[in-house]
């Protein structure tokens, strides 16, 4: 009887032990893609995250009235700042903070909304004893005021992901009324890139 | 004419911009129609879409206007008579709507598929109570404000 090495009795075996963990180092990604597609299709809400930390230092507060732009690039919370409620501007996924000098000194912030690109900022401001509603423009740096008619104030508003058009819920003797405005002659269109080389956007029919 | 009216509104909207602030134009036709039907509160408007929270009979319901043509859509399934709606938010091609609502004492975020007349319900993980929902434009992605362990976060759920 010969005893052989076991790397001579079983030439393959160390081969095929190296071979086997290289392979499975190489499967990793596939079964991990595997395993997000699988549980993707057996729970589809997986996939979620929470909108991460705020970036400023000892005021991991409360976050309130998410808004998302259109290609999903910038989030817009409220967060409390001594005291009152006040815009914050990430950058998605890497909770790049964006400084909003428009809206110093204009707290309580409440029901921001942002355009497809994040270029407009939309929400109700407190401007002395009243409240408004005003556009930060952050490609020019302009902040547009929007006058209401009959001096009304209002409670929330939504702006078009084009920056079209603005509603506006104010509260009218008593009772909550939505109003829409045109600011196609106010506003440049924040579109799509692909829309904004082909200029105006059309209406998306339903499907 | 229409284009002209329009065309001397905007005009004076811009000249009057320069000294009082901006003062848009007021989409007259609708917003006397949404007069007329109501109350209406909490809007969401995505492309010519028009999502709020209505209360015609004394019950608060979610709508869908379609803003070019100036008329309502009908959401068949979705406003159940047990149910409150909270918020709501639309997305650009008004086919999704997110809806945060009551029902039997428990608050729930719910995403109404127009074109296949389906309502599923979101669950919120780890557990939470919504209070409201946010849809981004194309649809891709919901940002719900929850109330979880004595805190109020935002989670960002990808819509599949």
């Amino acid at each position: 009887m010969t005893i052989r090495p076991a790397s001579t009795t079983d030439p393959l075996a160390p081969r095929s032990c190296s071979l086997a963990i290289a392979d499975r180092l190489k499967i990793v990604p596939v079964l991990l893609g595997l395993c997000w597609a699988t549980q993707a299709c057996a729970a589809p809400w997986q996939a979620r995250r929470s909108a991460g930390p705020t970036g400023l230092l000892g005021q991991e507060t409360d976050r309130q009235e998410p808004a998302l732009s259109g290609n999903g690039q910038w989030l817009a919370t409220l967060l409390l700042r001594d005291g009152r409620p006040s815009l914050l501007l990430q950058e998605q996924p890497s909770g790049r903070r964006v400084p909003l000098p428009n809206l110093r000194g204009l707290t309580p912030h409440r029901s921001p909304s942002l355009s497809w690109n994040g270029r407009y900022v939309a929400l109700v401001v407190q401007q002395g004893p009243r409240r408004q509603a005003v556009v930060d423009d952050r490609a020019s740096g302009r902040l547009h005021r929007i006058q209401l008619p009959m001096g009304l104030e209002p409670e929330r508003l939504s702006l078009a992901p084009d920056g079209r058009r603005l509603a506006i819920a104010t509260v009218v003797q008593g009772r909550p009324q939505v109003q829409l405005f045109d600011l196609s002659g106010v506003l440049e269109p924040d579109l799509p890139p692909a829309q904004g080389l082909r200029g105006p956007a059309t209406p998306m029919e339903t499907p | 004419m229409t284009r002209l009216a329009s065309g001397l509104g905007a005009a004076l909207a811009l000249l009057l911009s320069g000294c009082m602030g901006t003062m848009p134009l007021p989409m007259g036709p609708l917003n006397s129609q949404l007069v007329q039907q109501g109350s209406h509160r909490d809007p969401s408007l995505s492309g010519p879409w028009l999502a709020l929270i209505a209360n015609r009979t004394g019950r608060d319901q979610v709508e869908l206007v379609d803003v070019e043509r100036q008329r309502p859509v009908p959401l068949p399934g979705l406003n159940r008579p047990d149910a409150r709606p909270l918020s709501v938010g639309v997305d650009g091609t008004g086919e999704r709507l997110a809806v945060v609502r009551e029902v039997a004492g428990r608050t729930e975020v719910v995403l109404y598929r127009r074109g296949l007349l389906s309502t599923e319900i979101i669950p919120m993980a780890p557990a939470g109570v919504p209070r409201r929902a946010a849809l981004r434009a194309d649809g891709r992605e919901l940002a719900v404000e929850v109330s979880r362990d004595g805190r109020v976060q935002v989670d960002l759920i990808q819509v599949p």
